[in-house]
């Protein structure tokens, strides 16, 4: 095997090139036709240019927006899945995007109308609700004294997410009829952002995230062979489980508030990247970055092409395309 | 090398202890062996020694300088632990196991060079897996993943190595390949070891010195020769033993013969 | 009555059976008892009717008969007289035992609330199943409506009424200019996520069409059509008009709200400031009052042709 810095440099490039490609194709693809030369024709005024509108205000954003979700949830679901030491979680196994759900129900039924710097109170909601569900799940890990118990952290997580279940199918049913539909239609995720100022808000966050989980992948290795093994080779492990948790939290918290929770990516994502680039996490976190990302932006192109009446919640297709390829994964083993 | 000074632990303030005022030496090219029953605190005690866990009182104090306040890279580059047992939930390869051995030798965003290549394989060399390398770590029996866990421990580069019941799990070929490995390491690169066991046989095998450990409690120390008698034997497990010198194989065996009434 | 048959076997084993046991069973058997008796007197003119559809709730008390109405869903606010009537749940929780307690004579439902049905088959209560369409369904439902309550010829009063109207509002439109309209009746508040707009179907879809605007997505032959940016842009309406109604009307300051539209810069209504928002329960409520919602839009349309 090549070692590390080749094969890093070869993941790094190719997992970019494929972002890269998708990035770019992405805005071109949709319902209707649009001509490029029209799109960067600086002559004609942008206010008049409809395929210039449809070009930067309604695709580009949406490719973007892509980027980041797709990224940011990849990324999680890998960290999850090593500091839980298990293969099928998620970045709601901890009830973070449960958390988020919560939020965004409570600002859509109780008609929470502030506008924070441009951003709707869905998302802000959305995203003060992850951040509480992460308080609850760091406060339960603070507690015990010597780092997390991943049996603990797993079990508090799955009642939380039913915990919070509960609390969403409470509040729809105190909710007007309309905004029952309205969260429903919420909870099955949608990367039509609408404009750029969302992902701007989004965008520092996950890079904060993404900033603090860089100095990671090797504990994470270390971390998924057990917190003894972990400690034994120099891994402050509670340090390292502590940061670990608040980044990939983060991570899915703007990545929810965002674009809705989008699933299956987190899942299958970082299955999909370890059967090319093998189990280190200094491959597998950058590489289910990028790839997440080009993923997310090619199941919103086919949700936003393939229904002939409008588009389908990008949700569905991620479900649809991922659901069945994990399943052969598991089998295939 | 290494000493522990009253070294005590509780899991919680008031819960009975499962070390209790625990003091020991460890001399530089020794191996020791931690000998006791199954819950007489052995594991506990070799974490504190490799520093992965504070005493609740008492200090471990290693060349000169209490572990207590070390960051734990720098314990890790002096000391490694090899754990009961190790499972990888992902398809980490041999190599990819052994070369996380050098993770507190690199920094936060230094990757493994040529040099830290070869010292692991010269780890898997000296554990007879160099064959194994491209292999799948989860692929391995129970004596190979051992020997690769401790061909991991040997990539740190340490000074002192620990072992937590490094043949509970193996058959008599693997435990006879794990002993052989061990006596080598420790006689032809220096390497000091203490290992715990309940096997009576292979600490007396293994080591030149031993601890007895009771619920929590030392209750004999010294040269092999001199601790393991029948009445350590009879006070540690409830069974009256024969306790010999083995005519070929040169050290002390031990025969159980009858429980305790 | 294979509920009879089984109490009798209960009553053969009694001593098997705990006091509880027979209570609840007893109890079981009286109501069973009561409701067979309320099948037979099924009555041609039912005094006590629960609506649990605002729409027809509104059908009723415009054919003059809502001193019969004795019981509304949750979601019924108009006429006022409704705010004093007892309350029954809604489309998707409506409560049996609420509604058996009214003891009514005529239940109307909608026709997806088949729980619902079942059990007032069960129970023995007769009822109505009614389900949103076209626009002119909603006279066809006032017709049958008042044929089944027996007040037939003041709903034909009523429904000859609003298609005399109807028919005024869409002749008086039919000369004019028919600009490209979006009809949305649901959005995210304050951006432009999550827009639902009227398809080229159902009642909002026709009083567009007879209040002299073409429905931009006349061609998505559904009742709801989600419109992505990328849809709204392309569809280039001249004219928008968002519906607000019910809790999205609670602290929403229009004029923002509106303003969500403005970084559509290409769209011929932002750019003609022709974006409006129409207020009020009757566009979404199937009734009697789609009249004044019709005239509302033409005039919202045509503001010099309708004042």
């Amino acid at each position: 095997m090549p070692p590390i810095r080749t094969r890093l440099v070869l993941t790094l490039t190719g997992f970019g090139l494929v972002l890269a490609a998708t990035i770019l194709t992405g805005p071109l693809i949709g319902s209707t036709h649009i001509s490029l030369g029209r799109v960067f024709d600086r002559t004609i005024a942008f206010a008049d240019n409809a395929d210039a509108q449809i070009f930067f205000i309604a695709r580009l954003p949406r490719v973007l927006a892509g980027a980041l979700v797709g990224a940011a949830l990849a990324a999680a679901g890998v960290v999850f899945q090593a500091l839980l030491r298990n293969p099928l979680a998620t970045p709601d196994t901890l009830g973070v995007s449960s958390g988020a759900a919560l939020g965004a129900m409570l600002a859509i039924t109780l008609h929470i109308n502030l506008t924070m710097f441009g951003i709707s109170s869905i998302p802000v909601a959305s995203f003060a609700g992850s951040i509480g569900a992460l308080g609850i799940v760091y406060a339960l890990a603070s507690a015990r004294r010597r780092g997390l118990s991943t049996i603990v952290l797993l079990l508090a997580g799955v009642t939380m997410t039913a915990f919070f279940q509960a609390l969403i199918l409470f509040t729809q049913y105190l909710a007007d009829f309309a905004d029952t539909f309205r969260t429903v239609r919420w909870l099955m995720g949608t990367l039509d952002v609408g404009s750029y100022t969302p992902i701007l808000a989004a965008l520092p966050i996950v890079l904060a995230a993404f900033a603090m989980l860089a100095t990671l992948p090797r504990s994470l290795d270390l971390i998924s062979l057990g917190a003894d093994a972990a400690a034994a080779r120099g891994v402050d492990v509670v340090a390292a489980e502590r940061l670990a948790l608040a980044s990939a939290s983060l991570a899915t918290g703007a990545a929810v508030s965002l674009a809705g929770p989008v699933g299956f990516i987190g899942l299958v994502v970082p299955h999909l990247v370890r059967l090319i680039v093998g189990s280190d996490h200094r491959l597998v976190l950058p590489a289910s970055a990028l790839f997440g990302a080009s993923f997310l932006i090619v199941c919103d192109a086919v949700a936003r092409t393939v229904w002939p009446s409008g588009e389908l919640p990008v949700g569905i297709v991620t479900a649809l395309i991922g659901g069945p390829f994990f399943l052969w994964l598991l089998v295939r083993r | 090398m290494l000493t522990a000074e009253h070294v005590t632990f509780g899991y919680r303030a008031g819960a009975p202890r499962v070390v209790d005022d625990v003091s020991l030496t460890i001399a530089a090219g020794s191996m020791v062996g931690i000998l006791g029953p199954n819950g007489s605190g052995k594991t506990t005690l070799l974490k504190m020694l490799s520093g992965t866990l504070t005493p609740s009182t008492g200090q471990v104090v290693f060349g000169g300088r209490p572990l207590a306040g070390w960051p734990r890279r720098d314990v890790a580059r002096r000391i490694a632990m090899v754990p009961q047992e190790t499972h990888a939930p992902f398809d980490f390869t041999v190599l990819d196991i052994v070369l996380m051995g050098r993770f507190p030798h690199l920094g936060t965003f230094a990757l493994e060079g040529p040099a830290d290549l070869a010292i692991a394989q010269q780890a898997l060399a000296s554990t007879g897996m160099s064959a194994f390398e491209g292999r799948p770590f989860a692929t391995l029996s129970g004596g190979e993943k051992q020997r690769v866990v401790i061909a991991s421990a040997l990539a740190q580069s340490p000074e002192l190595l620990l072992l937590d019941e490094p043949t509970a799990s193996l058959d008599l070929g693997h435990q006879l390949d794990v002993q052989l490995l061990l006596t080598k390491l420790n006689r032809d690169s220096g390497v000091t070891m203490v290992l715990s066991t309940h096997d009576l046989n292979l600490a007396a095998a293994l080591c030149r010195d031993l601890v007895l450990l009771r619920a929590g409690r030392v209750i004999a120390q010294g040269p092999t020769e001199d601790v393991l008698t029948p009445e350590a034997v009879r006070a540690l497990y409830g069974v009256d033993a024969d306790v010999a010198r083995h005519p070929i194989a040169g050290h002390m065996t031990v025969t159980p013969l009858g429980r305790v009434p | 009555m294979t509920v009879s048959r089984r109490m009798m076997a209960g009553k053969r084993r009694v001593g098997a059976l705990t006091a509880p046991a027979l209570a609840i069973l007893l109890a079981t058997f009286l109501i069973a008892t009561t409701q067979t008796i309320a099948m037979v007197q099924r009555s041609a003119r039912p005094e006590r009717i629960v609506s649990l559809i605002p729409a027809v709730t509104e059908m009723i008390f415009a054919m003059g008969d809502g001193a019969r109405v004795a019981a509304v869903s949750n979601y019924d606010h108009f006429p006022a007289e409704v705010g004093s009537l007892p309350r029954v749940g809604g489309l998707l929780d409506p409560s049996v035992e609420r509604i058996l307690a009214i003891k009514p004579d005529l239940v109307i439902v909608y026709a997806t609330q088949r729980e619902l049905i079942e059990r007032l088959d069960r129970a023995g209560i007769p009822y109505f199943s009614y389900q949103h369409k076209a626009l002119p369904d909603i006279m066809t439902t006032i017709r049958a409506i008042g044929t089944r309550i027996g007040s037939s010829s003041q709903a034909d009063a009523v429904a000859s009424g609003m298609e005399r109207s109807l028919g005024e509002i869409r002749t008086k439109a039919a000369g004019l200019p028919r600009p490209a309209t979006l009809l949305v009746f649901e959005r995210d508040p304050a951006s432009l996520r999550n827009v639902f707009a009227s398809g080229g179907y159902g009642f909002l879809h026709d009083m567009l069409e007879i209040a002299g605007g073409r429905n931009v997505f006349a061609d998505i032959k559904k009742q709801a059509v989600q419109a992505s940016t990328e849809m709204l842009i392309a569809g280039k309406p001249d004219v928008i008009i968002e519906l607000l109604y019910g809790d999205s009307l609670k602290n929403a300051n229009i004029a923002t709200e509106l303003r969500a539209w403005d970084v559509l810069a290409s769209v011929p209504a932002v750019r003609a400031h022709r974006v409006l928002a129409l207020t009020g329960d009757e566009f979404v409520v199937p009734g009697p009052r789609v009249v004044d919602a019709t005239r509302k839009l033409a005039r919202a349309i045509h503001p010099d042709a309708f004042r």
